[in-house]
């Protein structure tokens, strides 16, 4: 039963779940770490994944589809940032409402462009390949489950470290943390606060938007209405319990992400899914408390140095 | 302040936008006969399910030489409207359909009770005298689909992708593994449940579930997602194992990879039930099964409909003959298949 259970395959479904919260948690952080609380990562998902479709199916081209993705989240973003930023509005309030402008346009603009209603599956909607880096994808179990994928999850591990290094190494991420931990300080040294919130939910947005695109070109090829489904949520739940470090926010994401694919296979052997579907929280929850410690004191470490 | 004029005018320009696009009717000429209104919950566009409503509307107001109308509702607001606007034209049957419109039905069925309704796939728990439920007995055409996976399975393991563990949708997975055992006893079944956030919008989701249970070594897998359904039948593609559509005929969504389709067939559940009230002899709630030809599999179609259904099953003329005989013993009553909802 082990081996029926803990297979590639295992694996591979964890790391589809994982990519899409991934990306958006990765902007989530961002923007939390400029001081700048970004709740709409759900809706510029969604409309990342419709508007990657839609460029899809118009230049039957999965690069244009994503490039649409991320130019819908950083319009959505861009709301936001103007809202909250230059408006100094709330941007929990604006982040619910952009939430249901992606939900309400996208269910709009579906029978408007494509003449459907719930799902949009063509066979001009081109998919994203999965591309094999010679070599490190004959590595056995890792191989094929991190090395044979799509470039939005080569990016979205990729900038795992190089947030890192950018955060904590490099004078823009200072300035960046300076701006959302002592905005007063930095504008005294004159470095605009409005520059880089604007900077961070504008890359959050193309983040979240390629984390759309990934799960409607990638994970499956094909738009359904609302087909996030919570997904941006889950990102937002990953920043904070990863204290908006991208070593915590990887960590969250990957627990839910493979505690949620565990629950698909243990259905299959008589889980209750009421049980299932509660594994991937409870799992991350615990986890993430137990390790609060440890994780605590390296936060301390990476942020004083 | 100018500022915010400005954003009010936009967000009043939009809305009017959306209600504009919102509002749209057919028209038919006026005629002696029984005058019908079919109201949807939703625009027609390419949901056959809706259009099968239209057209069992239409075939009974062209039989008794009446006339027909449809309103097409696109969203919460303009249904209410759109169900108030046809019974102040009094016609003699106002046709709804689906969940979505089981409450509206009721308050309004109980408002007038002078107008007579129909309502189907759906019914309130106590409904008017003056509303008629039209439902359907979804777990016959299933057990059918699981015959169809009894003989044609391999590997001897079946499973179902289903959106929620709820009674209702065991009709379809549950008669799915029954019509498979009814074949060869040995057949295992697997269910799993979608769940999440957005069960019957998820294909991501259900894809994913999918590939697990034919990581298990099931080779038929039913889908009973709705529109998570599309990423079920990716992982047919992918995976190669064949799989099973619902409410209508899915076949050309992933041609070669599904075998038949639990059909409900809304256009003859709206055409007899509408006659039914015109003559004054319907139920308050009438179930359609395979006797009724309220529900089928596209098996049970014309051998012309069935070479073009791109379905698997249209191969494989032994198992057709196989259950077009079962589908006889279910309505003589030979076969009996229990139904989960009330067993």
């Amino acid at each position: 039963m082990f081996e029926q259970i803990f297979d590639t395959a295992l694996f591979d479904s964890a790391t589809r779940a994982m990519i899409p919260i991934l990306l958006a948690a990765l902007g989530g952080m961002i923007c939390e770490r400029a001081g700048v609380f970004q709740i709409a990562l759900e809706g510029i998902m969604l409309a990342g994944a419709f508007a990657a479709v839609a460029g899809s199916y118009l230049a039957l081209s999965s690069g244009v589809g994503v490039i649409f993705g991320m130019a819908a989240g950083m319009l959505i973003a861009l709301a936001l940032a103007y809202g909250t930023v230059t408006r100094r509005g709330d941007s929990i309030v604006l982040g619910i409402a952009l939430n249901l402008l992606a939900m309400g346009l996208t269910g709009f603009l579906l029978p408007q462009l494509f003449d459907v209603r719930g799902v949009f599956q063509h066979p001009r909607i081109d998919g994203l390949d999965r591309i094999a880096i010679p070599g490190l994808s004959q590595i056995p179990w890792v191989g094929p489950v991190l090395f044979d994928n799509t470039i939005p999850t080569y990016l979205a591990l990729l900038l795992v470290p190089a947030l890192w290094v950018f955060l904590f190494r490099s004078p823009i991420g200072l300035r960046l943390r300076g701006v959302g931990e002592r905005p007063l300080a930095a504008e005294t040294l004159g470095v605009s606060p409005t520059v880089y919130k604007y900077g961070a939910v504008l890359a959050s947005g193309a983040l979240a938007g390629m984390a759309g695109a990934q799960l409607s070109l990638g994970n499956v090829v094909q738009f359904a209405e609302n087909m996030s489904s919570g997904r941006g949520w889950v990102a937002v739940v990953a920043v904070m319990l990863g204290r908006a470090h991208p070593v915590g926010v990887v960590g969250a994401c990957a627990l839910f992400a493979l505690a949620e694919a565990l629950g698909f296979r243990f259905q299959g052997n008589g889980l209750p899914v009421q049980i299932t579907d509660a594994l991937p929280f409870v799992v991350t929850l615990i986890a993430l408390v137990v390790a609060r410690k440890r994780f605590a004191r390296l936060l301390d470490l990476t942020t004083a140095g | 302040m100018k500022n915010r004029k400005m954003t009010l005018g936009i967000c009043a320009m939009l809305t009017l936008a959306l209600l504009a696009s919102a509002c749209g009717g057919e028209e038919e000429a006026e005629a002696d006969g029984p005058s019908l209104i079919y109201v949807t919950p939703n625009p027609i566009g390419v949901n056959k399910f809706l259009e099968l409503g239209q057209v069992g509307t239409q075939r009974v107001a062209d039989e008794l030489g009446g006339a027909w109308k449809t309103f097409e509702s696109t969203n919460d607001s303009d249904r209410r409207a759109n169900i108030e606007a046809a019974i102040d034209e009094a016609p003699d049957v106002v046709v709804l359909t689906t969940f979505t419109l089981v409450e509206l039905a009721d308050e309004l069925s109980k408002a007038n009770p002078d107008q007579k309704f129909i309502l189907i796939d759906a019914c309130p728990d106590e409904p008017a005298a003056n509303l008629h439920c039209g439902v359907f007995r979804e777990h016959e055409g299933a057990y059918l689909l699981g015959i169809m996976a009894g003989h044609l399975s391999q590997a001897k393991e079946i499973g179902s992708v289903v959106a929620l563990d709820i009674p209702f949708l065991h009709r379809w997975s549950d008669s799915f593994a029954l019509g498979a055992q009814s074949i060869d006893p040995s057949i295992t079944d697997t269910q799993v449940f979608i769940g999440g956030d957005n069960p019957f919008s998820d294909p991501a989701r259900a894809k994913e579930q999918a590939l697990a249970v034919a990581a298990r070594g099931a080779d038929h897998i039913f889908a009973v997602g709705a529109g998570s359904n599309g990423g079920i039948f990716e992982a047919a593609v992918q995976e190669g194992f064949l799989s099973y559509g619902v409410d209508v005929n899915q076949c050309p969504e992933a041609p070669g990879h599904i075998v038949d389709n639990n059909l409900k067939l809304v256009d003859v559940l709206v055409e007899q039930l509408a006659k039914q009230v015109i003559d004054g002899t319907a139920g308050p709630v009438v179930a359609f099964g395979l006797a009724e030809g309220g529900t089928g599999v596209v098996a049970l179609s014309s051998d012309e409909e069935l070479a073009d259904s791109q379905c698997v099953i249209a191969d494989h003329p032994d198992i057709v003959a196989a259950v077009r005989e079962a589908r006889d013993g279910i309505v003589a009553g030979d076969i009996v298949v229990p139904d989960p909802l009330f067993g």
